[in-house]
Formats: structure tokens, C-alpha cells, sequence
């Protein structure tokens, strides 16, 4: 059967359609079944491409499409991920009178972009899963159209995310037009032969570099990352912080190691610039923000640098570090972003750094769930951010490039000043308000899940780190 | 099997973590139970442990249960290693603690009156705390015994040095307590430097942390040379048993690092017997056995081992004459007795030491928890000056610290006997270098250890009282929670000398504990052994027990018959009275020259280096240089869309530039 | 083929000529024109490379309906010019540098050299009856039948946002709801008074 490996993503469409329909018969007061039913769909999901794990590698529709391990990993991990991010939207989307099923709609757009993306083994599809994916993030953006910041954010998203694409555009049809194939076996294939089109493909490679950089937000391509996270909703923000990042690795690996991989040498380098500039500037700059928001978006920046780390590498040992790394932080992203939701209410944005003052007082469950999330986030063992840091500096240093780790080392070290801020503040500082803290059930144990899986996998990181080594080997 | 040994540490775990962060929820009742309950459990399965691997025989277990990171091919495991040696650890610690547990109970059942009334501190859960810190150590200490690498047993050493930390501070109102609880961790400190720089040894020359891998490549080492100073060749296993035995030294109070230890009776009573005489301290000793592989590599580490512990047995036996405080004098024989065990391990009869450390644990807590009872009885007043004819108005307590000091002076039939005379025995036999030396200051040792023993003794239970009326007349018996515990106790401290057959002769240790048979001096004694009281009738041959009776009868004379000796002695040798009252000035020698030093040098380096260097220019000038570049790279964030726009065409310019140009020009 | 090379370079020039006028007139109604030029063109172009039915297409879809569309777009709204320009010569000779640069190594790479006729094979002339929609039309169901699903599911997605961002009710307008006006009963308009009918007064 051809297409029982594209399982998950016909059943996302269809459901995500069945929604659409049903969420027009819906009134306001029973708009939730949308969104229950939108959070079945992500579980069903995430369970179906779970059983594919451990399938064989199977390329169908004449090249298209490939199910293999790590698809089926990265695949489950986005629609969990998601899962996440609706649970923690919707209390902040009732408060604002934003509860439509568009949301949701648009949300399971997005992942089924994101699979497509996950799953492509055609330059065409990656670029059409991208744009899948871009639309319905443009769109959530400005979801909240009385903002004027969020329409702001969208309109910059848009038209820069148009030019990265264009850019990723020009790069594909480079590539197609130097080895003749948009199947990435092919293209693989037609590279490795020996020829005179070296300087096209590096010509293209630029190209796509770019266009890759900017859906991670990789430093120079990262402008769009602090205005756009602080414009736009905050659920939004959590939403294009987390799974987004799972897809853009999948996309680096499809692109740059399976089409790509016989430029190694030159994306590297390429890569190595990226990642230092993305370390520079992700964990300097955030030290001068005061909104956290703004904050964690330069911290995005920084961990991506990160996770370049890992796929520069090379090895397989490095693929598998930046895929545990693209997960877990997903998982501590949503769990940032998500503070701001718990803490914000009705007409109140809690995203200045000075909200989180005294939360200690206010909620020692809840500071302290912030507390692991900021040290994982720094790095500190033993929270899953020390060992997916760890993993990607040994993976660089056994390709001999103690100097990267240094360097990656030393940056973290100044980022660690601003988590630990906020730390400081929730922890030492008075309360600015004595608003009580009204935090819904379902926030309650999205929170406190996602605060002890961070935990949890700092301690137990062996079981997931396995799974990583075993779909890439 | 493996659950079994797994639930033996976390049941305690659970209940600390219960009555720890649960305590105001469930009372002082609920917590007693809980932690009394997970200790009771490990006892149980201690037991059954002890049976299956010790007395049936069963195949010893040796794997990771957990396995934390796998760095570099190094692994970080928790594993355990259960064989004989660890079965008698387990039994002997968890029943010790099962018996201080229940103790506590009466105990601290007025704990309140231990806080300063006008402040809130340590109201109202400060006894669910106690419960939970006693149990957390009980599951530390199982985690060390247990262990089989390396990282867990550092683990364990810490952890158990953590709570003895809390538990010495746990009247943190008090300032005596706090210097005492800082003083046990500094000095801590400096061993367990010592202790890390062994494993980290290891680890840098063995690439393992696991016992058994390290063991078996350690006969490969011998003859490899280190450079620890430049232009100074060092055997490698030397260096590194002396680090390790650093490490215990810390541990188990040995010269010089032995500071800490009296002053932590600042602590509560029963952590004195659990922690600082009967389990913690002898942790020091376990080690030492448990790495017999490496240390009998090593002539030297072990020469360096038997010096140290027999100054520790005699000198610090002759600080415990001089002192009046109850707790004190117990404290210093405890440094005593280990010094003893230490010589033990020296002269390669580990076997000994354990057997000793066994016994001791018995006795010295039957020994603590009766001055407890004692303290109890006399509204916290440790003053033995103040004490006298108790024995009428506790006759429980009495009877048992009568126990515990015969056993402790080695009286025959008593557990201390068969323990300590079978080490001077092995001490004498030794063809060590220097163990001709160390046998007569083993021996002094008994005259001294039967001298303060007897004078506390006779203080505190005979004679006239001296105590004021008020509490004369409310003496009376403790309360069955804290006899109970004390007569569990004295069982074994008669008994468990009986086990001399089989640990120490027999083959209960055989392919546990190692001993080169050029060392191997127990084997020697082993031919002439031929039963218990046959091992008296060889002891009456010896000086050990005259010397002990002397001791005895000394302090008779000399505090009961004619107290107006002991005020006439202390005028003739004033110089050394002196000495001995000021514990040879190590308190004053380590306050002037290590903390006071380490202050000056430290007020040098916070002018010069903290606050010009790294405050002015590092810290707060990288901050400063870091802030400012943050400040102003983050007006490149212009907010307009070209500028957004146009960074990506720089961005893309310059890598084309970069690759495709650069490249081709290449 | 001399022929052909003319042609082409007609199309070219004006396809140039078209796309510089589109963002360097300051009227946007000319810009909209300029660019159905340039469609026009640019269909020529696809004409000579024998791809009639994309040809087609782009004049069809592109200039018939998406210019048409805009065009009424951009007269409806009343676009101040003047503000938009700020800054243009002021970035100019910056921008002018850098397109020169870029286009300089874009020159470099994509010469004659790469993708001369001796790198690339020209592609073989088909005759006459050859159709080039029956060739799209086959392959577009069969072999490109994931990325077209996909490709529709993105306009859904465009359709779906595009509602979602502008469909709303404002309060202030002053619409007609016919089924309202319809179901209206008589007592929601006419309240009927009971009163007493007041006496003759002397």
C-alpha cells in the first residue's frame, strides 16, 4: 500500500478539515470541542507516527516522500510539542476573546507543513512543506488583528520569510539546474560524480544556506526573531519557538547532509560562522533585554547556535546531538513562553522581566517549575539542557574543533547571567503586584509536566538520547 | 535480587523525603513512623541479605543498576557491589540506625526546650527534621557501603558529610554549634581534596570507575612512576592510596585532621552515636579495606596508614582523661578506637579492622546513647563534674554503660576483646618498618583507654551525687524508647565478639578483602587460635589485659578512693595537664596559622585580586564591556523592515562572497 | 534561428525594461501595467521555449485575473507616493553596491561557462505534434501528486487565513440582516397602550 506511510499526514488533513467544518456549526460557548478535538488529532498523531518508528526506510510516490526513523521521531516530537502549545493557549485565547477554531485549524496547517517537511524527499516538497508551514504561521501571527504590534510582526515576518524563500527558491532551482533531478537521492548521486559544477553547487548552496538560516533564525538571518515573538501572541510565540525548530533540523538534514552531503567541506564553514555569530549574538544581546519575550527570542538564537553546533559536526554522533537538542529545547520553549501565558490574565501581558518578581511568594511551585526550566536553559545539570549541551560539544570536539566548544562554552557562560536573573528575581525580589495568581487546571498540569519532563530527561537523558542514536544509525 | 538491593537504600530515602518535606502534614508521630519504617525495611532485607550472600553462600552481585552518562567511554553508573563485606556493613549500619531511630523518639521528644523561646527557629517541625536528616543519612551511608565504582562512593561521601554537616548544626541558634558544624566541614574539606585527587588519579590512569576493573589492572601499575613535583619520581599506587587514605583520614578523624570531630558532639546525642562513632566515621576505615587490592601494592601507603592511626589511638586516648564533658570523653576514645582500626588496616589485618569497626559500632553507640540517657536524666547538663551515683536512680543505664565500657576497655568475653586484642596480636607480628614502635603505643593505648573510661564511669555512676537538689529530685529512669534501644545494644557489644571465628580466622572474607601473603600477619595468629576462651587463656599470656586492669583500678584509685590524687596530679604535671586541656594546641595551631592565614591570604587576594582585578576590571568590566555592546548591537534592531532586509542580502553577499568567490580564486 | 535570437532579445529588453519601470514609477497604476507588460513578455519568452501551455497560462491566470484584480486593488486605495520614497536616493549608491556585487558573482557563476551549450545539452526540438499540455497533464497526477495535494492544501490555507484575518462584524456598520427583518412579529414594533379614556371635563 503507497500510501499507509503518509498515515499521519492524511489523517491531520482530514481532520484538520472535519474541523473546519465542524467549527462552523459551533457557537462560542461550545467552542472548545474544536479544540479538544484539534488536541485528539495531535495525540492519534503522534501515536500513529510512533508506531512507524521502527520501519524500514521507505521512499514512495515517485520519490516524494520518504518514511524512515528519524521522520517518525521527529514527526512524533513536533505533534507532542503541540500538544504542549495548544494546552497552554487556551486560557490566554478565551481571556482575550481570540477562542476561534481558526486557531486550531491554522495550528494543525502548520504541523502538517511541518511533516510534509519532516518527511520530504524531494526539493520540491521541502520548499512546498515550508511554505505550508510559513503561511499558517504568518497567518497565526496575526491572529489578534486589534494589535497593532502583532499585525506589525506578521507583516515583517511575511515579507522577510518571502525573501528567505525566494532566496531557498533560487538555491533549489540552481540545484536542479546543475544535476538535472529534484529527487534528493538523485541529487545526492549527481553530486558526488566528479565534475566541473563544483561552483554552482556552492553557488546554490549559499542559497539554500540562507534560506535555512532563516527558519532556524540563525545570526545575520535572525532580525525577524525578536519582533516577531514579541509581537505576536504569546501563545503564537510559543508555538513558532518550539516545533518550527524540530522542523527546520529536519529540513538541515534533508537538505545539507542527504542532498548536500558531498558539500560537506563548504557547509560547514558556512555553518561555523552561523553558529558563532548566532552564539555572539543570541546570548550578548540578551542581556539587554528587560521584556522576556524579547529575551527568550534571543536566547532561541543562542541554542540554535547550539544545535548548528551539532549538525557542523558531521558525524553521526553530531546529527544525534542536535536532534536531542532540537527536541528537549522545544520541550523547555514552550515551557518559557508558557510562564509568560500562566502568568499573564485578562488585559495584562506578563512579559517584562519585572513580572517575575517575588513569584516565590506568589507560587513556590510555579517559580520553582521556572527554576529548572532557566537553569536548563543555561545548561545546568541536572536539567535536560546540561546534557544536550554536553552531547553537542563532544560530538565538535571529536571532529578536532576544540575551539568552536570553547567558544560555544564561553557564550554560554554569559547566558547564563540572564537566566540566572530571572531566578533572582522570582527568588529575592519583592512582588510588584499582589494580583492573585488565577491559573487554570489544565495550565496547571501542562506546567508542572513540562517543568518535571525537563527534570526527568536531565536525569534519565539515556532513553531518548538512544532513540536519537538509533533512528540516524 | 537486585530489587531487593535497590529498595535496602531508597526505603529510608523515601521516608526522609516524607517526614522532610511532608513533616508539617504528618506530625511528629507520622514522620517517626515513616523514617522508623524505611529504616526498619532495610534492616529487615539487610538481614536476609546477610543471610543469602554471607551464611548460604550465595554468588556475590556486581552491576549497575542506573547508568547516569556515558562520557568518552566512562561510565557513570549506579551500581551496587554485595558481598560479604557490604552485608556486614549493611546489617551493622541499618540496625544501629534502626536503634538510634527509635531512640530519638525519646530523645527529642522535648526538643522544643533546644530552641531559644522568643524566636521562631526550628518550631514547629524541627523534630520531623531530625527524623528526616537521620534517615537521609541512613541512605547515604547504605549508598557508600553499597557502591561499586568510584563516583558512587564519592557520592556517598559527600552525602553522608552533608547531613553530619546539618545534623552538628541542627540547633543552628546556637554559636557553638555553627563554628562546630564548619569546622567538621572544612576539615572535611581537606580530605576529601585528598579523596578526589585519588579518584581523579584513577580515573587518569585506569580510564575506569568501577572497582573490579581498577582492581584487576592495579597489579599491572605497579612499577609506573608519576612526577608530582617536578624532578621527583612517585610510585603511581603510592600516590594514589595516600590521596585515598587522605580522603578517610577526614573521614574517620585521624591526626591531624581529627579536629572536627569533638567539637561536633555540639550536635544532638543520638546523631553522635549514629553518625560520629558508629557509621560515618568508621566510613574512612571501609574504604580503606574495601581498596585492600591497591593498598597492599603499596608498602609505603600502608607504613604511612599504621603511623597515622597509632598516633591517633594513643594521643588522642590521653585527651579523653582530661576532659569533663560526657560527650567529650566518649568523642575521643571514639578517635581512639578508630585510630586502632586504622593501625588495623596498616598492618594488612583488615579483616581486624572491620571486625573491630563492627564491634565498636555496638558499643561506642550503646556508650553514646547511654550518656544521652544520662544528659537526658540530668536536664542537659554533660558535665560529669556534676554527675556521681546515678547507678541508684538508673539502673538500666547504668548496667548498659557498664557493658559498653568493659567492652570498650577489652575485658575478656566482651566484644571489644576479641576485636582489639586480635589487632595489637596482628600489630605485633607485623615485619612492617616502625611496627615494633607502633605495637608498644597500641598497648599504652589500652592502659589509657581503660584509664578514661573508668574515670567517666566512676564519675558518673558512683560515688556521692553532686548534682543540685532541683534535679536530684526529678532523676529518674528515661523513658522505655531510649532503654529499649540501650539494651538491643548491649546484646551485641557481648556478643558479636563471638564472631571472631568466622571473620576474622575464617573465610568470610576470603576474595573480598585481599592481603599479599608477605603482609598477611592474621593467619600467623589464626594457626594459634583454637577458640574463644582458648583466645583469653593466649591473652593472660600477653600484657593487653593487665594493662587494662591497671587502667581500671588507676581510676579507681585515683577518682573514687583518693579523688585528692587526681587535683595533686594535675598541680605536679601543670605543663602537660596544660597541654592535654588545650588538646596539644592543634584548635589554636589550626586557628592561627590555616584559618588565620587562609584569611590573610584571603584579604590579600580580595584587595588585590577581588576587588581591583576581578571586581574592577573583569567582572564588573566585562560586564560593563558586555552590557555596553549589548546596548548598543541591540540598536541594530531597528524595528524597520529594509534594515531587516537588507542584513539578509549582506548576509547572503558575504557568504557568495566568501565561497563562491574565495573559492574560486582558490 | 537568427531569427529566434532576435526575437529573443526583443522579449528580453522589454521584459528588462518592464521590471525596472515596475518599482521605479512613482505612479502604482503604472507600476501594475508595467508588470502585465512584463507578464506579456515574459510569456513570450516561454513561447520560444516551446512551453505553450505554461505561456498560456501566465497570460490567463496572471494577467487576466491576479493583474486585473490588483489593478483595482491599487485605484481603489488612495496611496500617498511622495512618504514611500523617503530615503531613496539616500540608499541608492548603498544599494546600488551591493546589486552590483551580487549581480557580479551571479555573472561569475551562471556565464556561459556553467550553463554554456557545451555544460548544458540544449534539449531536443519536438515537432509539431507534440503537446506540451498532455505532457504536464500526465505527469502532474502521477509523479507530482503529493506536491500538487500539498500545493492545494496551501491555497486552503490562504483562503482559510484571509478569512480569518478580515472577516469580522464591526459594530458601526450598518448592515441589513434580512432574516432578522423577516422574522420580525408585530409586537416587537407596536406596543399597544391601554389607557383610560380621560373624562369629559365639564
Amino acid at each position: 500500500m503507497t500510501f499507509a506511510p503518509l498515515a499521519t499526514e492524511i489523517f491531520l488533513l482530514s481532520m484538520a478539515c472535519i474541523i473546519l467544518i465542524v467549527d462552523v456549526f459551533l457557537r462560542d460557548e461550545r467552542r472548545v470541542l474544536s479544540y479538544a478535538l484539534a488536541q485528539l488529532t495531535l495525540l492519534a498523531g503522534a501515536l500513529i507516527s510512533w508506531s512507524m518508528l521502527g520501519n524500514e526506510t521507505q521512499v514512495v510516490l515517485h520519490g516524494t516522500f520518504v518514511s524512515d526513523p528519524m521522520a517518525a521521531l521527529l514527526k512524533t516530537s513536533i505533534l507532542l510539542v503541540t500538544v504542549g502549545v495548544f494546552m497552554y493557549s487556551r486560557s490566554y485565547l478565551v481571556e482575550r476573546d481570540i477562542f476561534r477554531g481558526e486557531f486550531y485549524v491554522l495550528g494543525l496547517f502548520a504541523v502538517l507543513g511541518m511533516l510534509v517537511l519532516v518527511s520530504a524527499h524531494s526539493l520540491l516538497t521541502i520548499y512546498l512543506g515550508l511554505e505550508l508551514l510559513s503561511l499558517s504561521l504568518y497567518a497565526l501571527v496575526a491572529f489578534q488583528r486589534d494589535s497593532a504590534a502583532a499585525s506589525e510582526a506578521a507583516m515583517k515576518y511575511f515579507v522577510l520569510g518571502a525573501l528567505a524563500s525566494g532566496m531557498l527558491l533560487y538555491g533549489i532551482s540552481m540545484l536542479y539546474g546543475a544535476t538535472g533531478s529534484l529527487d534528493i537521492g538523485e541529487v545526492a548521486e549527481a553530486i558526488a560524480l566528479p565534475g566541473e559544477q563544483g561552483i554552482i553547487l556552492v553557488f546554490a548552496l549559499c542559497f539554500i544556506v540562507v534560506g535555512l538560516a532563516f527558519k532556524f533564525g540563525a545570526v545575520p538571518f535572525h532580525m525577524w526573531v525578536p519582533d516577531v515573538y514579541h509581537g505576536a501572541p504569546t501563545p503564537v510565540t510559543l508555538f513558532i519557538g518550539s516545533a518550527p525548530k524540530i522542523a527546520a533540523f529536519a529540513m538541515a538534514m534533508r537538505l545539507l547532509t542527504e542532498a548536500l552531503g558531498g558539500l560537506y567541506g563548504s557547509w560547514q564553514d558556512m555553518l561555523t560562522i552561523l553558529a558563532v555569530l548566532s552564539l555572539v549574538i543570541g546570548n550578548v544581546i540578551a542581556i539587554a533585554q528587560t521584556n522576556i519575550k524579547r529575551m527568550l527570542a534571543y536566547s532561541t538564537i543562542a541554542h540554535v547556535g547550539f544545535l548548528l553546533l551539532g549538525l557542523l559536526a558531521g558525524t553521526t554522533e553530531g546529527f544525534s546531538a542536535s536532534m536531542f537538542y532540537a527536541i528537549t529545547y522545544a520541550l523547555m520553549a514552550i515551557g518559557g513562553f508558557g510562564m509568560v501565558i500562566l502568568l499573564s490574565r485578562a488585559g495584562f501581558e506578563a512579559d517584562r522581566l519585572d513580572d517575575f518578581k517575588g513569584l516565590n511568594d506568589r507560587s513556590p511551585w510555579f517559580a520553582f517549575m521556572m527554576l529548572i526550566l532557566m537553569l536548563s536553559m543555561a545548561g545546568v545539570p541536572p536539567t535536560v539542557g546540561f546534557y544536550a549541551k554536553l552531547a553537542v560539544l563532544q560530538a565538535v570536539i571529536h571532529v578536532d574543533m576544540v575551539w568552536l566548544a570553547v567558544v560555544a562554552v564561553f557564550f554560554s557562560i554569559i547566558g547564563a547571567f540572564y537566566y540566572i536573573r530571572i531566578v533572582k528575581l522570582m527568588y529575592f525580589d519583592a512582588p510588584e503586584g499582589d494580583a492573585p495568581l488565577a491559573v487554570s487546571p489544565d495550565m496547571q498540569i501542562a506546567m508542572s509536566l513540562n517543568g518535571l519532563a525537563v527534570l526527568t530527561l536531565g536525569i534519565f537523558p539515556g532513553g531518548l538520547m538512544a532513540v536519537c542514536n538509533a533512528v540516524l544509525s | 535480587m537486585e530489587n531487593i538491593y535497590l529498595a535496602i537504600p531508597l526505603a529510608p530515602l523515601l521516608g526522609a523525603i516524607i517526614a522532610g518535606l511532608f513533616g508539617r502534614q504528618i506530625g511528629r508521630a507520622g514522620a517517626h513512623t515513616v523514617t522508623i519504617l524505611g529504616v526498619g525495611i532495610s534492616f529487615v532485607l539487610s538481614l536476609f541479605v546477610l543471610k543469602r550472600i554471607a551464611i548460604d553462600g550465595g554468588e556475590p552481585f556486581n552491576g549497575s543498576v542506573y547508568t547516569w552518562l556515558i562520557s568518552d567511554g566512562l561510565k557513570f553508573e549506579i551500581g551496587f557491589l554485595i558481598d560479604n563485606l557490604t552485608a556486614l556493613m549493611i546489617t551493622v549500619v541499618t540496625f544501629v540506625s534502626l536503634m538510634v531511630h527509635i531512640y530519638t523518639i525519646g530523645y527529642m521528644a522535648d526538643d522544643d526546650h533546644n530552641w531559644p523561646s522568643h524566636s521562631k527557629a526550628g518550631a514547629p517541625s524541627s523534630y520531623q527534621r531530625f527524623f528526616s536528616f537521620i534517615a537521609l543519612f541512613t541512605f547515604s551511608m547504605l549508598m557508600l557501603v553499597m557502591s561499586n565504582n568510584f563516583l558512587q562512593l564519592f557520592f556517598g561521601w559527600e552525602a553522608v558529610g552533608l547531613v553530619s554537616y546539618l545534623l552538628i548544626g541542627f540547633w543552628y541558634t546556637r554559636p557553638t554549634a555553627i563554628y562546630a558544624n564548619l569546622k567538621a566541614f572544612l576539615v572535611n574539606r581537606v580530605g576529601d581534596f585528598g579523596f578526589l585527587l585519588g579518584i581523579g588519579a584513577i580515573y587518569a590512569f585506569f580510564n575506569s570507575m568501577d572497582y573490579a576493573t581498577v582492581f584487576a589492572a592495579a597489579p599491572a601499575m605497579v612499577g609506573t612512576t608519576i612526577e608530582v613535583f617536578a624532578g621527583t619520581e612517585w610510585q603511581l599506587l603510592t600516590v594514589i592510596c595516600i590521596f585515598l587514605f587522605i580522603g578517610a583520614m577526614g573521614k574517620s578523624a585521624q591526626v591531624p585532621l581529627h579536629v572536627w570531630l569533638p567539637d561536633s558532639m555540639e550536635g544532638p546525642t543520638p546523631i553522635s552515636a549514629l553518625i560520629h562513632a558508629a557509621t560515618m566515621v568508621t566510613a574512612g576505615i571501609f574504604m580503606v579495606a574495601r581498596m585492600s587490592p591497591l593498598f597492599e601494592l603499596s608498602t609505603t601507603a600502608l607504613v604511612f596508614v599504621m603511623v597515622i592511626g597509632a598516633i591517633t589511638a594513643l594521643f588522642m586516648g590521653f585527651l579523653g582523661i582530661v576532659q569533663n564533658d560526657i560527650k567529650r570523653v566518649v568523642a575521643y576514645s571514639t578517635l581512639s578506637q578508630l585510630g586502632y582500626m586504622t593501625v588495623a588496616l596498616g598492618v594488612s589485618a583488615y579483616a581486624a579492622g572491620i571486625f573491630h569497626l563492627m564491634t565498636h559500632a555496638f558499643f561506642k553507640a550503646l556508650l553514646f546513647l547511654g550518656a544521652g540517657s544520662v544528659i537526658i536524666a540530668m536536664h542537659h547538663d554533660q558535665d560529669i563534674r556534676n554527675m556521681g551515683g546515678l547507678r541508684r536512680y538508673m539502673p538500666i543505664t547504668w548496667i548498659t554503660s557498664l557493658v559498653g565500657s568493659l567492652a570498650l576497655i577489652g575485658t575478656p568475653f566482651f566484644a571489644g576483646f576479641y576485636s582489639k586484642d586480635t589487632i595489637i596480636e596482628a600489630v605485633h607480628h607485623s615485619q612492617l618498618p616502625g611496627a615494633g614502635l607502633v605495637y608498644w603505643m597500641v598497648l599504652a593505648g589500652v592502659f589509657v583507654t581503660a584509664l578514661y573510661s573508668f574515670r567517666m564511669y566512676f564519675l558518673v555512676f558512683h560515688g556521692t551525687p553532686r548534682m543540685d537538689d532541683h534535679i536530684r529530685e526529678h532523676l529518674r529512669e528515661t523513658p522505655w524508647v531510649v532503654t529499649v534501644p540501650l539494651i538491643l545494644l548491649a546484646i551485641p557489644s557481648v556478643l558479636s565478639g563471638y564472631l571472631i571465628d568466622p571473620v576474622v580466622f575464617g573465610d568470610y572474607f576470603a576474595g573480598v578483602l585481599h592481603v599479599d601473603p608477605a603482609n598477611d600477619v592474621l593467619t600467623g595468629i589464626g594457626e594459634h587460635y583454637h577458640g574463644p576462651v582458648s583466645f583469653v587463656l593466649h591473652a593472660l599470656g600477653g600484657p593487653a589485659i593487665y594493662l587494662a586492669i591497671a587502667g581500671v583500678v588507676t581510676a579507681w584509685y585515683v577518682y573514687m578512693k583518693n579523688p585528692a590524687i587526681a587535683g595533686d596530679v594535675q598541680q605536679r604535671f601543670r605543663g602537660i595537664y596544660k597541654l592535654l586541656v588545650n588538646k596539644y594546641y592543634a584548635d589554636d595551631f589550626n586557628d592561627a596559622v590555616f584559618a588565620g592565614g587562609a584569611r590573610g591570604v584571603g584579604r590579600l587576594l580580595w584587595r588585590i585580586g577581588d576587588v581591583l582585578i576581578i571586581d574592577g576590571l573583569v567582572v564588573n568590566g566585562s560586564a560593563r564591556v558586555v552590557g555596553w555592546v549589548a546596548s548598543v548591537v541591540r540598536h541594530v534592531q531597528t524595528g524597520y523592515l529594509y534594515h531587516y532586509a537588507f542584513s539578509m542580502i549582506i548576509g547572503l553577499l558575504l557568504l557568495l562572497f566568501w565561497f563562491v568567490y574565495m573559492g574560486a580564486g582558490a | 534561428m537568427g531569427f529566434e535570437r532576435f526575437v529573443f532579445y526583443v522579449f528580453a529588453v522589454i521584459l528588462v525594461y518592464a521590471a525596472a519601470r515596475v518599482i521605479t514609477v512613482r505612479n502604482p497604476v503604472h507600476a501594475v501595467l508595467h508588470l502585465v507588460l512584463a507578464f506579456f513578455t515574459c510569456a513570450g519568452l516561454w513561447l520560444l521555449l516551446e512551453a505553450e501551455f505554461l505561456a498560456i497560462t501566465l497570460v490567463l491566470v496572471y494577467v487576466g485575473a491576479v493583474m486585473v484584480l490588483f489593478l483595482f486593488v491599487v485605484m481603489m486605495l488612495d496611496i500617498n507616493v511622495s512618504p514611500l520614497r523617503e530615503g531613496f536616493v539616500k540608499y541608492l549608491p548603498m544599494g546600488f553596491v551591493v546589486a552590483l556585487l551580487i549581480f557580479a558573482e551571479m555573472f561569475m557563476v551562471l556565464g556561459v561557462k556553467n550553463f554554456g551549450a557545451q555544460a548544458v545539452a540544449i534539449p531536443e526540438r519536438h515537432g509539431a505534434d507534440y503537446s506540451n499540455t498532455r505532457e504536464i497533464g500526465n505527469v502532474l497526477y502521477t509523479d507530482y501528486v503529493y506536491p500538487f495535494e500539498i500545493a492545494s492544501v496551501i491555497l486552503l490555507v490562504a483562503i482559510i487565513a484571509a478569512i480569518a484575518l478580515t472577516m469580522r462584524r464591526r459594530p458601526d456598520t450598518r448592515s441589513q440582516d434580512p432574516v432578522a427583518q423577516v422574522a420580525v412579529r408585530r409586537e416587537d414594533r407596536v406596543r399597544l397602550v391601554k389607557m383610560k379614556t380621560e373624562e369629559k371635563s365639564g
